[in-house]
């Protein structure tokens, strides 16, 4: 990165980074407190999660406002404006990852009602897992400006849709042979509908850290996507 | 450091060793002249006595002076000593050395975020954070909101606080962050101090003791009811009948092998995830490994009519970094599930190749399957060996795929021959590819066949001797 001549302009970017840094620590922190709240059935981290999310929407707003006024006063060009950009757009992202973090958790409510359902939440254990790692993985590609990461993540977002999909079927089973557990399978399948969103949002980042680092954005249409319509 | 006074001790010393010896020495001798003063002993007795008596005492207070001096002066050195070692010591490599990540973290003002920087980090503390910078933001080194807080209390609070932080990953790893405030540095920035303690052994530890409780008494309790019912039944009516009796005991023994293969499975399974965050570091000769296995496995296959077929290179052409015993024990469990699956007659493919990118690892081996990756390696410049095993069993539907590795999952409508496997078989091939920072990747369709692909990175110094040295042996 070019040395500025102005500090506080460097200061200024930096700070852009390092809050959706502390961002992003926030949401991986939500997402993986969601998910132990549905798996160990714990109302009170779903409760927490809920409550932290407030938080996530106020740093959004903060850094959009800060990006914007640094383009304003600034006026970045090239790399500048990249990362000014991408730091706008990532905490886009990562707020959506929150609303979603907090929708699992309010589901956990219902979900505690019913019977334990263990295969279920071991698959769902499983995916959420995946899907933290990735949400991890790109954010430390982010904060270390580390293209490769980020593609790695990228080129593997078809691992979380064929565990959402075989979580589909399960689900579909479990509800055909008991109607008792529709409702409870019917959330869980939000919960996983979500995560899968989540993966999604990673994959976002991803291609926005691309975006930032080379400054092109032709890869959104290389990506090698299984088709979910076909499939139920 | 602070500097003792080496006086004040040391003449505590000497007072303690020198006076008493005198002080006694002279009432001794002042006791004697007294009683022969008073009584009517002989006085030159009492003279006598008294008075080699006070030369003793002198002679000893003499010595232990004489002793304290010289202690007074070993202690001085000793004192010199340590106070050079201070000097000298290497403190950038003591704190390199240590096993713990070790970081050092500088602020200014509370609500400036850019103002949190690590200073200071020591080498595991890159390593494990992956820190590529001298110095930099703080968010990006740690993210996790519960060890930022305790950072901040350490930093303006000057509190002392502590928080578990889990780093995520394919290889998790679960740390206890130590945050000590350390005062006001040169620059008028407060610092802090924060360790890492790695505490992934204890957590697993405690999982895994749960885990294998869960697991044993849920798979067991099979073949135990099995087990008790025929106890009962040879104890009640069939107490006389002979052949129900063979019949019964064979059974019995099936059930009781099963249930000690079941057990070897959870103990290794067990044991490779105690280890998992541990990389294996030997080199292993993968090509001899494979033989070896395919050795062993071939009169089972001729039994069953099943024809081995390798291509991979000969013995010592080969070499990856791993723990031979597991490296041995992927190929084993990947080709004898491939034999299980098999209809007599069958054919079964085994390939090794070397110097393979990850992409190229999970590239399509079958036409028009199904294909998955079951675990992918963290992100490196490695270059990979893979083993594949390609059966032309009944192979599976997609769906099945991403729950391979799941302990005890079984794919429904399958048998996998007359001798049922513990269903721990792909979730051992699992948790070793994942301590060995290899991938696993699996390709089916169903009655065509499954293709499993284990990679292993290669030991770095061989690669160009292994590439591209292929011979086809075979096995039958």
């Amino acid at each position: 990165m070019n040395e500025h001549i102005v500090k506080a302009y460097e200061d200024e970017l930096n700070m852009l980074t390092a809050e959706c840094a502390r961002m992003g620590g926030l949401t991986e922190a939500a997402v993986a407190d969601a998910l132990e709240a549905v798996v160990r059935r714990d109302q009170q981290v779903a409760d927490s999660v809920v409550a932290r999310d407030e938080r996530l929407d106020v740093l959004q707003a903060d850094i959009e406002r800060k990006a914007i006024r640094m383009i304003a006063l600034r006026q970045p060009l090239a790399n500048d404006l990249r990362r000014t950009v991408a730091a706008m757009k990532i905490a886009n992202n990562l707020e959506r990852v929150g609303d979603l973090a907090k929708n699992i958790a309010k589901r956990t409510i219902v979900i505690i009602d019913s019977d334990p359902m263990v295969p279920l939440t071991r698959s769902i254990e499983r995916m959420g897992r995946l899907v933290v790692t990735r949400l991890k993985e790109v954010l430390d590609a982010y904060t270390a400006s580390d293209l490769e990461r980020a593609m790695s993540v990228w080129s593997r977002d078809d691992e979380v849709d064929e565990h959402y999909n075989s979580l589909f079927r399960e689900l579909l089973t479990y509800m055909m042979a008991d109607p008792r557990t529709i409702t409870a399978c019917a959330h869980l399948l939000f919960v996983a509908k979500n995560l899968e969103r989540i993966g999604d949002h990673a994959t976002n980042i991803a291609e926005i850290i691309h975006y930032e680092i080379t400054g092109d954005e032709a890869i959104a249409t290389a990506r090698p996507k299984t088709d979910d319509l076909q499939r139920p | 450091m602070p500097q003792p006074s080496p006086s004040l001790p040391l003449r505590l010393r000497r007072g303690l060793v020198a006076q008493p010896v005198v002080m006694t020495g002279l009432a001794g001798a002042l006791a004697l002249v007294a009683l022969a003063l008073v009584g009517d002993a002989h006085i030159m007795m009492a003279l006598l006595l008294a008075v080699p008596l006070a030369a003793v005492t002198y002679v000893q207070a003499r010595r232990a002076r004489g002793e304290a001096a010289r202690l007074q002066a070993e202690v001085a050195e000793t004192h010199v000593e340590v106070a050079e070692g201070t000097l000298s010591l290497p403190y950038t490599s003591v704190l390199n050395a240590l096993p713990d990540p070790v970081m050092v973290i500088s602020a200014h003002e509370p609500d400036d975020l850019t103002g949190r920087r690590f200073v200071m980090v020591n080498r595991a503390g890159r390593r494990i954070l992956k820190i590529q910078r001298e110095a930099g933001l703080l968010v990006t080194a740690i993210r996790d909101p519960d060890v930022l807080e305790v950072v901040d209390e350490a930093l303006f609070g000057g509190l002392e606080g502590e928080a578990v932080y889990e780093l995520g990953g394919t290889q998790e790893r679960i740390f206890r962050a130590y945050a000590r405030p350390l005062g006001v540095g040169a620059d008028g920035g407060r610092l802090a101090l924060v360790v890492l303690h790695d505490e992934t052994d204890i957590r697993r530890v405690e999982r895994m003791r749960a885990d294998f409780l869960a697991n044993a008494s849920h798979e067991l309790r099979t073949p135990l009811a099995s087990l008790a019912g025929f106890i009962e039944t040879l104890r009640g009516h069939a107490r006389g009948d002979e052949g129900a009796r063979d019949r019964f005991l064979a059974i019995m023994h099936v059930q009781a092998e099963r249930m000690s293969r079941l057990i070897d499975d959870l103990m290794s399974l067990s044991r490779i995830e105690l280890n998992e965050h541990v990389r294996p570091l030997e080199d292993v000769d993968l090509a001899a490994a494979v033989l070896d296995v395919l050795d062993a496995l071939s009169p089972l296959a001729r039994d069953k009519g099943v024809v081995l077929d390798a291509d991979a290179p000969g013995r010592g052409q080969l070499i990856i970094t791993g723990d031979r015993d597991q490296v041995i024990q992927v190929a084993q469990n990947l080709v004898d599930n491939a034999l299980k699956y098999s209809a007599p007659g069958g054919h079964i493919r085994i390939r090794l190749e070397s110097g393979l990118s990850a992409e190229a690892c999970v590239a399509q081996r079958m036409d028009l399957a199904a294909r998955l990756s079951l675990l992918t390696p963290d992100h490196g410049p490695e270059r990979f060996a893979a083993l594949s095993v390609m059966d032309a069993g009944p192979g599976m539907e997609r769906e099945h795929l991403p729950r391979l590795t799941e302990r005890f999952y079984r794919v429904e409508g399958q048998k996998s021959g007359e001798k049922l496997g513990t269903g721990l078989g792909l979730a051992i091939v699992k948790h070793i590819m994942n301590r060995h920072r290899g991938g696993l990747a699996v390709e089916s369709r169903p009655a065509h066949g499954t293709v499993f692909t284990a990679y292993f990175p290669m030991a770095e110094r061989r690669l160009d001797k292994t590439r591209d040295v292929h011979n086809v042996i075979q096995a039958s």
